[in-house]
């Protein structure tokens, strides 16, 4: 268990604004490996959260019991006030507010582009072919890809896939973004358009949470830092007290490993 | 990963437009290709001789075998008939004859609107051609010198070597000739051979045998084959001006009618069922009016955006009620016909299933447009099956021979494919009791030899059924045939399922997609694409396995081949010649079908690499 507040790190306007995901004591078990242990943060309205940390540390583990891909088995997950329970309906609800990102991609290769990002518009929103066809037009056209519409996504290069799949997300109008290690599966010269692409989005007012190694885009972009390891958050920060003045032993021996 | 992503960017224009198809690769000349290929070490001389030895010795057999003087090929020519359509009544043959032509008449449409024609280059033709002909020339030595062999073989080498000479390089490897026109080009010379050469100078005809020229019964088939030839070559030209008056509708409608053909062929032209048109006006016909009704508003209903719980329940209230109709009729508590049961049965699965697969109101109306097609479909079929027919046959089946072989195969085939992925999505499913279930049936089936299934159907299902339930001999080996073939479809189906990658699941997942839509989108797509070529391994295993219905009565192709023709008093004892006929048949189908699966399964990886 930590005893790090639930809202460390926060200036006082940020702190001020409603909370967006609440997780409070969060654990999960893999059998008897334990990979969440108390897990508990705030992540408010309109803030991007960074989550920094050791393969095997539990960032993703974490990211993806916000919207249930991984069931977490202790403590109490809200989003945007609907706790994720076992009750169908609210899972539905919450993911159909939380957009995700994967490292793969995990686009789907048998449709185009252009089916790919209004799928779930046409068949969870209930959007007309016409509405979904213009919001994804629209949304490639932000990503800077309105030309790849009818391609294939086998067709496409790695960065032009993890916007598509970027776009893909945004179409569902989600109010929270999770991004899963984004740019690790990509090549060196495809990471800044996929990293370009998020900080205007971060501009624009998502909220966002955002497990990475670009430590460059921590430092510009995040709200604060989250530094997990085993399991645990072990500290808590702005990205410049994070960078220049971290507290904790395991930070700085994990910055001097990488930095 | 990424580099390869980059690296088969397809050329647009490419993929667009395949007509204008690129030209054939360079080859070597012949003697470095043979070098190369055939002589490149010692051990390649050694396996070419040795391949080259055995092939030559093999067709000598084959080819004395075929041309030797005992052979009866008489009996096939004129058992033509017996082993095509075997009892069926020859003056009725029309019947027969307007199946054919509503067949090509799709064939040469479908073909007509195909916007991606191929085409084979002059090399490519002109190798064939070679080929071909040096085979026939070596076929007539080894067989011991046959002088039509000879000049046929030669005339052929000459026209090959005439194309691959006269064209010049560039031409030969630039000129592609469409496919379509191969195809009746082709049909057209063996049409012509019907004309020229008198195949069918020998019948039974009227019980009596003729074998004499000048009285002929071959206009009975070259006749209405070049009618058939010409139907469809008119279908053909046809269909590219009908697309351009009816846009993308007519390939919807194309699409239907393939889907009803086989049902009106088979329900209604073949069999000229004797329907009790009082009892069709007064019952048949109200009664789907009313499920069309009825269900297309509740699915309406039932597909409210935002209806929630109520709608759940509201479905698996429909599943009890069609539940216990069943159960009823086990009992003979109330009577009910068979064709309500299974019409309430399939309201309350579509009920459940149609919340995933609406979308805006034209989704909504689209699938209420679905339940009055398939409640017409239903209603039509169980009408249809429960009719007895006009034609009198001699059979418990009314068909044979080849008709038989191949409405098993086909019917056989469109049944077993749903229930085979319905069954695999069930073994995978995550639910204990669709999982417990599909396994056991699935273990169960293939644990049996498909012969006891075949028995079990044919004679002891009638005798457990309630009264009012049992079945027809035919359909009853088609549900056998049905049932057996599911079970390997699921296991096929089932590996194409475990191949998707767990990212495919959680982007569906994380997208909010539901369970039934993330199987019917993402999931099944591509797994039946995966699936391809086992599946089509299993239909080639059910188009052949049909012969087997010999051992519950039926006459089909085999059985007529092996029995039949030995046994007439004309032929007595030539069996050789009809297995050899059969087994033909039963490869160039097979083959057909292999090739097929082949191109479906380029034509499906567009994109997919």
């Amino acid at each position: 268990m930590t005893d790090i507040s639930m809202t460390a790190g926060m200036s006082d306007e940020l702190a001020a604004r409603s909370d967006m995901i609440v997780s409070d004591q969060v654990d999960k078990w893999y059998g008897d490996f334990q990979a969440l242990k108390g897990v508990s943060a705030t992540i408010k309205e309109q803030e991007v959260v960074v989550v920094l940390g050791p393969s095997g540390s539990g960032k993703s583990t974490w990211i993806r019991c916000i919207n249930r891909l991984e069931q977490h088995q202790g403590g109490h997950i809200i989003v945007d006030g609907v706790e994720l329970t076992n009750d169908v309906r609210n899972i539905e609800k919450i993911r159909s507010e939380v957009g995700m990102v994967f490292q793969q991609f995990n686009l789907f290769p048998h449709l185009t582009v252009l089916d790919n990002v209004t799928l779930a518009p046409k068949w969870v929103k209930k959007q007309s072919k016409d509405q979904a066809n213009s919001k994804a037009m629209e949304l490639l056209e932000q990503m800077g890809i309105p030309e790849q519409a009818e391609k294939y996504p086998g067709q496409l290069s790695g960065g032009q896939q993890q916007r598509v799949a970027i776009a893909r997300s945004l179409a569902m109008e989600p109010r929270v973004m999770l991004f899963d290690e984004p740019t690790s599966a990509l090549d060196p010269e495809m990471i800044k358009e996929v990293l370009d692409v998020m900080k205007d989005l971060a501009k624009s007012g998502m909220t966002m949470i955002v497990v990475t190694h670009e430590m460059g885009f921590a430092r510009e972009v995040a709200d604060r830092i989250i530094f997990m390891e085993a399991g645990e958050i072990v500290e808590v920060g702005t990205p410049e007290h994070f960078f220049t003045n971290p507290e904790e032993d395991r930070t700085k021996l994990f910055l001097s490993q990488i930095l | 990963m990424e580099t390869m992503a980059t690296e088969l960017v397809i050329d647009d224009a490419a993929l667009a437009d395949s007509i204008e198809l690129a030209p054939e690769e360079p080859s070597l000349p012949l003697g470095e290709w043979v070098r190369k290929n055939l002589f490149s070490s010692l051990f390649n001389t050694a396996l070419t001789l040795a391949f080259a030895a055995f092939v030559v010795g093999a067709m000598r057999v084959l080819l004395n075998f075929v041309f030797s003087d005992e052979r009866q090929w008489v009996a096939i020519a004129t058992n033509l008939k017996l082993m095509l359509t075997q009892g069926y009544p020859e003056n009725q043959y029309v019947r027969i004859w307007v199946s054919v032509a509503i067949i090509v008449v799709l064939i040469g449409l479908s073909i007509g609107v195909r916007t991606r024609t191929g085409g084979v280059s002059l090399k490519r033709i002109s190798i064939w051609f070679v080929s071909f002909g040096s085979g026939i020339l070596v076929a007539g030595v080894v067989a011991g010198i046959r002088p039509r062999f000879l000049l046929v073989g030669a005339i052929l080498l000459a026209i090959g070597a005439a194309i691959w000479y006269g064209f010049g390089e560039v031409r030969r490897r630039g000129t592609f000739i469409p496919t379509n026109a191969m195809i009746y080009g082709g049909f057209a010379l063996l049409l012509l051979s019907l004309w020229v050469v008198p195949y069918g100078h020998y019948a039974f005809k009227d019980g009596e045998f003729i074998a004499e020229s000048g009285r002929t019964v071959a206009n009975t088939t070259k006749q209405p084959w070049t009618v058939m030839w010409v139907l469809s070559l008119v279908a053909f030209f046809a269909a590219r001006p009908i697309l351009a008056f009816l846009g993308t509708k007519f390939k919807v409608l194309l699409g239907l009618l393939w889907v009803l053909a086989p049902y009106v062929i088979v329900w209604v032209v073949l069999r000229d069922p004797a329907l009790d048109w009082d009892h069709v006006w007064s019952t048949d016909i109200p009664m789907a009016l009313a499920f069309a009704a009825l269900g297309g508003a509740v699915i309406y209903a039932l597909t409210k955006p935002g209806l929630g719980e109520i709608g759940r329940v509201l479905a698996a209230l429909l599943l009890g009620v069609a539940v216990f109709h069943f159960v009823a009729a086990f009992f003979g508590w109330y009577p009910m016909l068979q064709k309500a049961r299974i019409s309430f049965f399939l309201l309350a699965l579509v009920a459940m299933a149609a919340p995933n697969f609406a979308g805006d109101r034209k989704n909504r109306l689209r699938l209420v447009y679905f339940w009055v097609g398939l409640t017409a479909l239903v209603h039509y079929m169980a009408t249809m099956a429960n009719t007895a027919s006009t034609v009198k046959i001699q059979t418990d089946f009314f068909l044979g021979g080849l008709t038989l072989s191949l409405f098993i195969a086909v019917t056989t085939i469109l049944l077993s494919f749903p229930l085979g992925v319905l069954l695999a999505l069930g073994r995978t499913s995550t639910l204990p009791i669709f999982r417990v279930m599909s396994t056991a049936y699935i273990e169960t089936i293939r644990g049996v030899p498909l012969i006891t299934i075949l028995f079990f159907f044919s004679i002891i299902l009638n005798l457990f059924l309630p009264s009012g339930m049992e079945i027809s001999e035919t359909a009853a080996i088609v549900t056998g045939f049905s049932l057996f073939s599911a079970a390997y479809l699921a296991e096929n189906v089932r590996g194409g399922l475990q191949s998707i990658r767990r990212g495919q699941f959680e982007a569906a997942d994380a997208m909010g997609l539901t369970t039934a839509q993330r199987t019917g989108f993402i999931v099944l797509p591509q797994a039946l694409r995966v699936s391809i070529p086992p599946l089509v391994g299993q239909v080639i295993a059910t188009f052949k396995e049909t012969s087997l219905v010999a051992i519950v009565g039926g006459f089909d192709l085999l059985r007529i081949a092996n029995n039949v023709i030995p046994a007439q008093s004309e032929f007595l004892g030539a069996k050789l010649e009809g297995l050899l006929v059969v087994s033909l048949f039963y490869w160039v189908g097979a083959f057909s079908m292999s090739k097929y699966s082949q191109k479906l399964e380029r034509d499906l990886g567009v994109g997919e690499r």
